[in-house]
């Protein structure tokens, strides 16, 4: 069933990946592995730095910390796939100011011990996904797997933004995840917080922001009659959904709203088996059964 | 009261200094107040991201870099992405935090200030983030040591949480990156 025989990527997971967001990682692989598609991890990778490590126009920590990743990749594959947005965004700024600073890109080289490969194209998992099947292809695998379910494509901040740098989507009405979504049988109406921030990393230090912030998009997505979030980034993962026990407790709220990464909606419209997607480690388990899945 | 005169006088540089290093016109903001109706942390923030530019724009530098705010913003870009004349205000708020560090100002949210640097702390040690331990060390030095219990017998359940960290074979190349940036949140020794 390969649609792309002995393509590869150079697959970037990041940190998350492998410990509170394995589910991502599970999820992807078995998409990836029923595509034919070849993920080849990044030997010896590192951690980005995150929202933590300074990255902005004059701060290289952060692209320091990515340029070492690119440069590795960058000696095996022309590609790298990187399924956590921000691991993707911070790869993405990296390769930005690499390519217009030779400053930097000495700097980066003296650490390095060598002349820095930045050039290997960065992809998020939803642009990767979209380029290795078309929705037609997956539909016709899908047969209407996802019929009757609603889902909310929910991008947050760091897949689109700053557009300027990332060249992605449209920052303020993103639509790259719909047409793949739809594919699955699922109907994708307009969601109206579809950028609207989760509150980022400040579940430890200032809880009450995440809670308030995310509490509002699970509640506009419940009100206005979705079955899931889908997402593509494991922060916004864990305020929506680990938090979300977290958010009923702060605010005496019933709210129930599963929400999946995008490979695990991907995968259950490909007919992979829930368990080989990690749908199990969701602290907001769907309701498979009313969803179909796997009756096809 | 603000003295406004000395004010300015004191504060043009630091303000050419955030301008040249975001590449940003601060004059072109006409306080239209859409970043700030659009922004997730405005409500845990002293200053609204337009009265922060405002303040700039009058030299008041001092008071930008010591706002919570700077220290708040967590960088979501939607302020930026939706500004009129496109500047670039989570840029410049993110710059101003990152001057205020530099400086040495004093700490407000210091919470927050821990967290990050515990957190880059944890990444230079081992190469990755080790969340168990982060969330150990957290609670630890900020003393709110119940802080996310709630979530350890679902994480545990779950199998989303490593008792030892990975480290990465090259960690002389991690430290060495540390060692040549000196501008990034730290603890003091």
């Amino acid at each position: 069933m390969s649609d792309a025989a002995g393509k590869s990527y150079s697959y970037y997971p990041g940190c998350s990946l492998k410990s509170s967001s394995m589910e991502f990682d599970i999820s992807f692989q078995a998409v990836a592995a029923a595509l034919g598609i070849g993920l080849d991890e990044i030997h010896d990778w590192n951690c980005c730095g995150a929202s933590p490590a300074p990255h902005h126009r004059v701060e290289s920590l952060g692209v320091l910390l990515s340029a070492r990743n690119l440069h590795i990749a960058g000696a095996t594959h022309d590609a790298v796939v990187a399924p956590c947005a921000g691991c993707y965004n911070r790869l993405k700024t990296a390769q930005f100011k690499l390519a217009g600073d030779e400053e930097l890109r000495e700097q980066t080289g003296e650490v390095l011990g060598a002349e820095v490969r930045y050039e290997a194209e960065v992809l998020n998992i939803v642009q990767m996904l979209n380029r290795e099947i078309s929705p037609e292809a997956l539909a016709e695998k899908a047969q209407g797997r996802l019929e009757g379910v609603k889902l909310a494509p929910y991008y947050g901040c760091l897949l689109t933004r700053p557009a300027d740098i990332l060249k992605f989507d449209n920052p303020r009405d993103p639509r790259s995840m719909e047409p793949l979504l739809g594919a699955t049988g699922a109907e994708t109406p307009f969601f109206a917080f579809k950028t609207e921030c989760c509150g980022s990393y400040m579940g430890l230090p200032r809880k009450e922001i995440v809670l308030t912030a995310s509490r509002r998009i699970i509640e506009v997505a419940v009100s206005s009659g979705f079955d899931a979030l889908v997402t593509a980034c494991p922060l916004c993962h864990q305020n929506l959904d680990l938090r979300q026990p977290q958010i009923n407790k702060a605010f005496g709220t019933e709210l129930r709203l599963p929400v999946l990464y995008f490979s695990q909606a991907i995968g259950l419209g490909l007919g992979i088996p829930p368990e080989e997607l990690g749908i199990d480690a969701l602290a907001v388990a769907p309701d498979l059964d009313r969803w179909k899945v796997g009756a096809a | 009261m603000i003295e406004l005169t000395k004010t300015l006088e004191d504060g043009r540089e630091l303000v050419a200094e955030i301008e040249r290093r975001t590449g940003q016109n601060l004059a072109a903001c006409y306080q239209c107040g859409t970043c700030t109706s659009t922004c997730t942390a405005n409500m845990a923030f002293d200053y609204p991201p337009h009265v922060m530019i405002r303040m700039l724009q009058l030299g008041m530098v001092d008071q930008v870099m010591s706002s919570h705010t700077a220290q708040l913003c967590y960088d979501c870009m939607t302020c930026s992405s939706r500004c009129p004349v496109r500047i670039d205000v989570a840029d410049v708020i993110e710059t101003a935090k990152n001057m205020a560090d530099e400086r040495g100002l004093p700490e407000p949210e210091r919470a927050l200030r821990l967290f990050r640097k515990l957190f880059l702390r944890n990444v230079s040690r081992h190469g990755r983030l080790h969340e168990a331990s982060l969330l150990f060390w957290y609670n630890v030095k900020s003393g709110t040591l119940f802080n996310d219990m709630s979530l350890v017998p679902l994480i545990l359940r779950k199998k989303k949480v490593h008792i030892h960290p990975t480290r990465i074979r090259n960690r002389r190349e991690i430290r060495r990156i540390f060692s040549v940036v000196k501008n990034y949140p730290r603890l003091k020794k």
